[in-house]
């Protein structure tokens, strides 16, 4: 028993010291350390860094010219340049597609000179020279030739950069930084499968927009304040490009001359009596018109403010469908509804719906 | 006689108005036997000296198999739509360019005619005058199959190429950070989409760069998730997809946390989709820390960095969590009465002459 209550007094009094080692010591040691440490990580960066390629034609021989500011006064005996897909220096390296350094010769260098290449692979070149002081701040340039470009134009690629004391690569890191780049054609030379976009509309297209009825326009019927006219429409889309795409519907309202049946902005149920045309892409029940999309492939859907069954809106340039990426052959029908006021001036009410299809960016 | 006469003059009437009558049915019937099945480009890049152009091929598919496809072709400007890569195509005919307008340096033919299932190429030319400055111009080409006429509503089906030139030299450009952590992919690119509680399991990052250079701008680098025990987890590729922030854009682009990749067949031919993954993430906080680089050829290469963080904090998590802590503060409590009352016996209520001294 005293044992135990002599732990409790001895925890006591422990934990009461700590009380103030958590406040202000501890605080002391963070504000040291962000003084102290945060200089040391900011000065081992290269500035001003820039990478000039030649030629940025995919697969093409060229020369790069790298840029960069020595930010230490430590001395430097080498510059170690590792080809990468990925920036970042502590990443796994991807040799980017298709590069190829092993055959460069430095042809030029200003700033810190006196570099000769000491080795180098398929993705690696060692600069080096007799270790010496940059002359700071010291903005150097070297151009290597006979580099082949990557061959891939779909994702850029990164010189790591480090300089170091040691000759050969090795040893302690002074200063260090990454350059991007990217190969880029003057006209795309399809290689691959080029990105295409596949739409059609109508009043009935079938899956693969292999067919349509070739039908354009409905005929709505007579307007009534007490009932809704229905239409409906289909369209199929699908892409193979990695953006997706978004297909939007343009159009004025419906109006005969001067006399506009406005559309509800928000999704809003159907109210026969009040001046409304609306659409949305799912299947409904009041009134019964349309179907929900068809397709296994579920990237492709409506719109969030037209995929409320029973709720329509129609707001010109809207996207009413979309894809975030690649996405198969997907079906949507498109319900119109049209109600009229009692009061509504007689007449042929018409619009043209637009609905165009675009790739994302 | 008159009868006689009557009766010609009738029939020459007749065969008058099936005369006039017959060719307009036709001819109406034959406007609307157009296809509006079409398959295009959605995309086209070029690199371009300024005075120098490009001649380039669009192609075109008609997929209806028995009707031909009737297009009208014409250039338009367009920007952007909120935060996401949905283009806001400016249809008005006399819209003003906008500054990397491409209408009056890319020529395109007016009308194409594709016969049915049948695959046509169409000749472009995009010229950059001669003292252009560098950086991004951008246009789109509209294809409208111009069909729908008659009835209460008509219905046109256009499809859409978005054309991009870069023109080499020194550009301004400048991307900042101005959203960084976990993302609901349904809200589109929205910056309402950010969430900092999750109780589903987040399976994408997101981040916000508004761009105010004179560049499109696409960031490569990495993202990295680190849990309350150090673990990490890094996502390489941030951009997969080549996602664009166009001028002036503030863009959020998002990042699977796991990306699964899957071979995907369309009209024959096969690509690679990717898709999130669920990441496999335990309940808890995350921080996240983004650096990316960005930089045109033979301009400088800047790096941007920025933190966050979220909880991920599923239902079942929460109310397993409310009950031990429950249970262990009703038995810790209860462990501190009893030792108490042995070290130092039960407790005793303070009488008033007490609490007077």
């Amino acid at each position: 028993m005293g044992r135990m209550r002599h732990l409790l007094f001895w925890l006591h009094t422990f934990f009461h010291s700590w009380r103030y080692i958590c406040t202000e010591e501890f605080l002391a040691l963070l504000l040291a350390l962000f003084v102290f440490m945060m200089p040391v990580s900011a000065t081992t960066r290269f500035e001003t860094r820039g990478l000039f390629m030649q030629t940025t034609d995919p697969g093409a021989t060229t020369s790069y010219t790298i840029t960069m500011k020595f930010m230490s006064p430590q001395q430097v005996g080498s510059v170690d340049l590792l080809f990468c897909n990925d920036p970042i220096p502590y990443m796994p390296c991807v040799v980017p597609t298709g590069l190829d350094v092993s055959q460069a010769t430095l042809t030029s260098q200003s700033g810190e000179t006196g570099f000769s290449i000491y080795s180098k692979t398929q993705n690696h070149i060692i600069l080096t020279r007799t270790p010496a002081s940059p002359t700071f701040p010291s903005e150097s340039s070297y151009t290597l030739s006979g580099i082949k470009n990557p061959t891939d134009t779909s994702q850029a690629f990164s010189i790591r950069m480090k300089s170091l004391t040691s000759i050969d690569g090795t040893g302690p890191l002074v200063d260090f930084g990454s350059v991007r780049g990217q190969v880029q054609a003057g006209i795309e030379i399809q290689t691959q499968v080029p990105p295409m976009l596949i739409f059609c509309a109508a009043q009935h297209v079938d899956d693969n927009c292999a067919g349509t009825d070739e039908t354009y326009y409905r005929d709505m019927g007579t307007l009534s304040p007490t009932d809704t006219l229905t239409a409906q429409s289909q369209m199929a889309v699908g892409t193979n490009a990695s953006q997706g795409f978004v297909v939007t519907a343009n159009g004025p309202p419906m109006a005969a001359g001067t006399s506009v049946i406005n559309s509800p902005t928000l999704p809003t149920p159907s109210e026969p009596g009040t001046n409304q045309f609306g659409i949305n892409l799912v299947e409904n029940t009041v009134p019964q018109v349309g179907g929900d999309p068809e397709g296994t492939w579920a990237n492709a859907v409506p719109s969030a403010d037209y995929a409320q069954a029973n709720k329509y809106k129609f707001v010109s340039g809207d996207v009413v469908a979309y894809s975030p990426n690649v996405s198969l052959m997907r079906k949507f029908t498109v319900s119109y509804i049209l109600n009229s006021n009692k009061d509504l001036r007689a007449g042929v009410y018409t619009t043209t719906i637009t609905l165009i299809a675009s790739g994302r960016f | 006689m008159k009868r006689v006469k009557s009766l010609l003059l009738a029939a020459f009437a007749v065969v008058l108005s099936v005369s006039y009558v017959l060719p307009a049915a036709v001819a109406s019937a034959e406007s609307n036997t157009s296809s509006a099945a079409l398959s295009i480009a959605p995309k086209k890049n070029y690199v371009i000296d300024p005075g120098k152009s490009v001649q380039d091929k669009l192609t075109i598919t008609n997929l209806d198999q028995t009707s031909p496809l009737n297009l009208t072709l014409r250039v338009v400007d367009f920007s952007y739509t909120g935060n996401g890569g949905t283009p806001k195509l400016m249809l008005d005919p006399n819209a003003t360019p906008t500054t990397w307008s491409l209408r009056s340096d890319l020529k395109v033919p007016e009308t194409v005619t594709v016969d049915p299932g049948k695959t046509k190429q169409v000749s472009i030319d995009v010229s950059i005058p001669a003292g252009h400055g560098a950086g991004s111009y951008y246009s789109a080409i509209v294809y409208s199959s111009g069909s729908g006429q008659g009835g209460n509503v008509g219905l046109n089906a256009s499809g859409v190429t978005l054309v991009f030139v870069n023109v080499p030299g020194k550009v301004k450009e400048d991307l900042t950070f101005t959203h960084l952590g976990a993302y609901d992919r349904s809200e589109q690119g929205a910056i309402s989409g950010y969430r900092y509680f999750m109780a589903q399991m987040p399976d994408s990052i997101a981040y916000t760069l508004k761009n105010s250079g004179n560049v499109i701008e696409a960031p490569a680098g990495s993202i990295t998730l680190r849990d309350i025990f150090g673990r990490t987890t890094t996502i390489n590729d941030i951009n997969p997809t080549g996602s664009l922030a166009l001028i002036g854009q503030e863009r959020t682009f998002t990042s699977c946390i796991k990306l699964k990749t899957e071979d995907v067949k369309l009209s024959g031919t096969s690509t690679k989709s990717t898709t999130c993954d669920a990441p496999g993430l335990w309940p808890g906080y995350y921080s996240v820390s983004a650096d990316l680089f960005y930089g045109q050829n033979g301009n400088l290469t800047q790096e941007i960095t920025k933190t966050g963080g979220f909880w991920y904090l599923p239902w079942w998590f929460v109310v397993t969590m409310i009950v031990v802590l429950s249970v262990a503060g009703f038995y810790g409590w209860r462990a501190y009465n009893k030792l108490r009352n042995k070290f130092y016996g039960p407790r005793v209520a303070k009488t008033k002459s007490a609490r007077r001294k």
